[in-house]
């Protein structure tokens, strides 16, 4: 008990998928404001928005993870996190569909990412936590998230998951 | 290390810079008063700093130079070549002493003594011309008689100060008469053996003007009580029937009103003698130019500020413009005429204050053109070439980190241009050419950039010569075709020099490529243009970052745009029609055939274009080029803010602006939004 660290996450939802994300990277939790596209930017990159006086790049996490896009909705919320990127901490916004709670995690709770079978490319999940009520929580390495080009899920798949097994072996 | 000596430090190294300006220009302009004026005043500055805060080495050190340049003042020396080849040495080692960590002492130390040696040259190889010009002037120029109190408070010896050798200095400048005064001394009981009760009168003769007078007082300012006042011009002692009053009796002091009137009834007499009306003007002039000068050394040009200080005070501008782009919104839509008057107002205040915050951030190209021009010369003269450097444009002024990031490769340029670009005297004579080369360093303001450029007069590129380098370096192909200006581009590729030799100043490894990467760096771009025989022309445009712009905000479909209002030519508004039917995005406004760009189809932007658009003009380069955009809301005062790391790749926008109503704006960089649009439709 003594030896073992705890941690707060704060739970999040995209699609019918959870995600955690370490609290020490959250800043904000803000409601969707107008959001101003940047012109030839990625499609992910959704535009920026004012924060008190700065300017705040806000990043569609849906897309980035190549889901399907969604309409927003009124529990849509922009989560101000603070990333490294490249060894330099800068301010981003995410959109996700909803945010769920916020929870504490022994370390001895937090189980491997998935090796092979996964849906998501194991290098941008931190570990896989599995909460009360039986839902498995997968707490995402958001620097690495930030730091690629590359798409976190290996194949844009929103099929059922057993034909999933099948396409994702490398 | 205390905080006065890293203000003494800073201080001394901004004096050493202003030294070697003022060298440069004495090397012009040999003789010049002014600039021999300047010199000494500098040296003296810093002998006294180096002494109050305990840079003993450098204030024993400029005091020999203050000494030579004290000559010439009282014209006993001439400036000489070696004069200033010593001080600029002098300024270098000078530098060194400021800089010396204690790694170099004995270098220091030798090139010390080398120096000295010269300068002791200078100083007695003249001794024989100081005493025949004493001899052949009746009454020297710059001799007048002082009257001079010293009145030390009582602690003054218990910092160490003998108040008796304060008055052997100051008898030492010239003919001197002292009248000491015991009255002060108290009985023998109360007497306290370190406290000083004697105070003297001193009338004094010299060569020496007020402020070396003042000079041996330096470092007692705060220890005692000076009175000096000019008397008379000329010797006192030599005007008849002042014996009298010039009579040393203790306690009496000196009747300065008797001294005066009769020093002034002589003068008078004398004066007489001359034409009244020459006197009176020289009289004048005189007067004149001891307020000028006077008010030269009682006026602060300047004061040194942290750079954290005028960040945040950029910080502050910038979110008051903020708060005042809402003020004004809501004045606007509250119709209430008193508040939009104050609203205004408030904005035209703090429109100024931007200004000056913003030009607090600037420091004018001069600042490296004196650097720039000691390199050149001193190059120069390593090489053996004659080579003449100008500077145009050197007020133009840019931001303090772009000044810092362009030095580096401006040297570079520099010294590609004195070591390759100008040929030898001989070579030059062979060619027909003025046997002196020149630089020319100019800068100048294009739309929002600031463009510098380093021309020289030498033997130029050979494009020839730069292919087969290319292809021996395996850079190129050896079968691509290539025109000259392409080939000429190819020095910008890393791994390229053309040296035949390495030598100290350049070839040294770093070539144009590394000159290319530190420019872009802070977001400037370089080009180069060489004709062979005629010279070479380096040019870096410059972004002139500013962080608070004046711009115009245009809308496209639901987003605004902000386009900065220096490049802004003339607005046209054009039917949507006529922009869909234009051929090869040429429009033709009033009889004149202009390309544009279609920002809706640029952008992506989905959704229909109103029926009449606008047409911005932007300038490009030479040319005007279109820039369509929905609508124009009107002119705006925009905090340019960075749209971060994540966007980078975006850099057709400088960054984005928050608008009063708390929306962002994007910042277009016209210059980048044409070059990106321009590759794939092929302008």
């Amino acid at each position: 008990m003594e030896q073992e660290t705890t941690g707060s996450y704060i739970s999040f939802v995209l699609g019918e998928e959870y995600f955690a994300i370490n609290v020490a990277q959250v800043l904000n939790i803000l409601q969707l404001v107008q959001i101003t596209k940047v012109p030839t930017a990625p499609d992910y990159m959704k535009g920026v928005i004012n924060l008190r006086g700065t300017v705040l790049p806000i990043i569609d996490i849906r897309m980035k993870f190549g889901m399907e896009p969604i309409e927003y909705k009124r529990d849509t919320v922009i989560l101000v996190l603070n990333v490294e990127i490249d060894g330099e901490i800068v301010n981003a916004g995410i959109l996700v569909d909803a945010v769920k709670e916020v929870f504490e995690i022994q370390s001895a709770d937090i189980l491997p990412p998935p090796g092979i079978g996964s849906k998501y490319k194991s290098k941008f999940i931190e570990g896989i936590f599995k909460m009360n009520d039986e839902k498995f929580v997968m707490l995402l390495d958001i620097d690495k998230v930030f730091s690629t080009d590359e798409l976190v899920m290996m194949k844009d798949t929103t099929e059922s998951p057993e034909s999933k097994q099948a396409e994702t072996i490398e | 290390m205390d905080n006065f000596q890293k203000k003494f430090l800073d201080e001394a190294s901004d004096l050493v810079s202003q030294l070697e300006q003022a060298l440069l220009t004495l090397e012009q302009d040999m003789g010049n008063p002014e600039l021999v004026d300047s010199i000494f005043r500098i040296m003296h500055s810093l002998k006294g700093g180096g002494g109050m805060f305990g840079f003993d080495n450098i204030s024993n050190y400029t005091h020999r130079l203050e000494n030579m340049y004290d000559l010439v003042r009282q014209k006993k020396l001439k400036v000489t070549r070696e004069m200033l080849d010593i001080t600029f040495e002098s300024a270098d080692h000078i530098s060194s002493m400021l800089n010396d960590d204690g790694s170099k002492t004995e270098e220091i130390k030798k090139n010390e003594e080398i120096l000295n040696s010269r300068i002791e040259a200078i100083l007695d190889g003249d001794s024989m011309s100081v005493v025949t010009v004493g001899d052949s002037v009746e009454v020297k120029p710059g001799l007048a008689s002082y009257y001079v109190k010293v009145k030390p408070y009582e602690h003054i010896q218990r910092n160490g100060t003998n108040p008796l050798l304060l008055i052997d200095e100051l008898v030492g400048l010239g003919r001197a008469k002292v009248n000491i005064f015991y009255s002060n001394i108290p009985d023998f009981e109360s007497l306290v053996f370190d406290d000083t009760y004697i105070w003297w009168e001193v009338i004094l003769a010299t060569e020496s003007d007020i402020d070396a007078i003042k000079d041996v007082f330096i470092f007692v300012e705060d220890d005692c009580e000076i009175v000096i006042k000019k008397l008379a011009d000329g010797d006192v002692f030599s005007f008849d029937g002042i014996e009298p009053l010039l009579q040393c009796s203790h306690d009496f002091p000196f009747d300065l009103e008797k001294i005066t009137s009769l020093a002034n009834t002589i003068q008078a007499l004398e004066k007489a003698k001359t034409e009244t009306a020459q006197a009176a003007a020289a009289k004048e002039d005189k007067g004149d130019e001891h307020i000028k000068k006077f008010a030269k050394e009682s006026t602060i040009s300047g004061i040194r500020v942290a750079s954290e200080k005028i960040d945040s005070l950029m910080n502050l501008v910038s979110e008051l413009i903020t708060t005042q782009a809402g003020l004004n919104l809501y004045a606007d839509r509250a119709k209430n005429a008193e508040l939009t008057r104050i609203a205004e107002g408030l904005e035209n205040i703090s429109r100024q204050l931007r200004d000056t915050a913003f030009s607090i951030t600037l420091i004018p190209i001069d600042y490296l053109v004196v650097r720039f021009r000691r390199l050149v010369r001193d190059l120069s003269r390593e090489v053996g070439k004659e080579i003449e450097f100008e500077a145009r444009g050197a007020e133009v002024e840019l931001d303090k980190s772009l000044i810092e990031g362009i030095s580096e490769p401006l040297m570079h340029i520099l010294r590609n241009s004195v070591d390759h670009g100008i040929e030898t005297a001989a070579e030059r004579k062979a060619a027909g050419k003025s046997p002196t080369g020149k630089i020319t360093l100019s800068a100048y303001y294009s739309g929002s950039q600031v463009i510098i450029a380093v021309t020289d007069d030498g033997q130029g590129m050979n494009p020839e010569k730069i292919r087969r380098k290319a292809i021996e370096k395996g850079l190129v192909a050896p079968d691509a075709q290539m025109s000259d200006k392409e080939a000429i581009d190819l020095i910008f590729m890393p791994g390229f020099s053309t040296s035949e030799k390495v030598t100290n100043i350049s070839g040294r490894g770093v070539g144009m490529d590394v000159v290319k990467r530190k420019v872009s760096d802070i977001r400037g771009t370089v080009s180069v243009s060489s004709e062979l025989g005629e010279g070479t022309t380096i040019t870096i445009s410059l972004p002139l970052t500013l962080s608070i712009i004046d711009g115009m905000l245009v809308r496209i479909a639901d987003v605004d745009y902000i386009i900065p209002l220096s490049v802004i030519d003339t607005i046209f508004a054009v039917e949507h029609e006529k922009i869909v039917s234009s051929f090869q995005n040429v429009i033709n406004i009033e009889g004149v055939q202009y390309p544009f760009y279609y920002l809706r189809d640029e952008f992506a932007i989905p959704g229909d274009a109103p029926e009449r658009e606008e047409i911005i003009m932007v300038k490009y380069e030479d040319r005007k080029i279109g820039i369509v955009v929905d609508n124009i809301t009107g002119e705006y005062q925009a905090v340019l803010k960075p749209l971060g790391k994540l966007y980078r790749n975006q850099d057709i926008f400088s960054g984005a602006s928050i608008l009063g109503d708390g929306t962002v704006a994007l910042v277009l960089d016209t210059h980048k939004v044409i070059n990106q649009f321009t590759r794939y439709n092929d302008l």
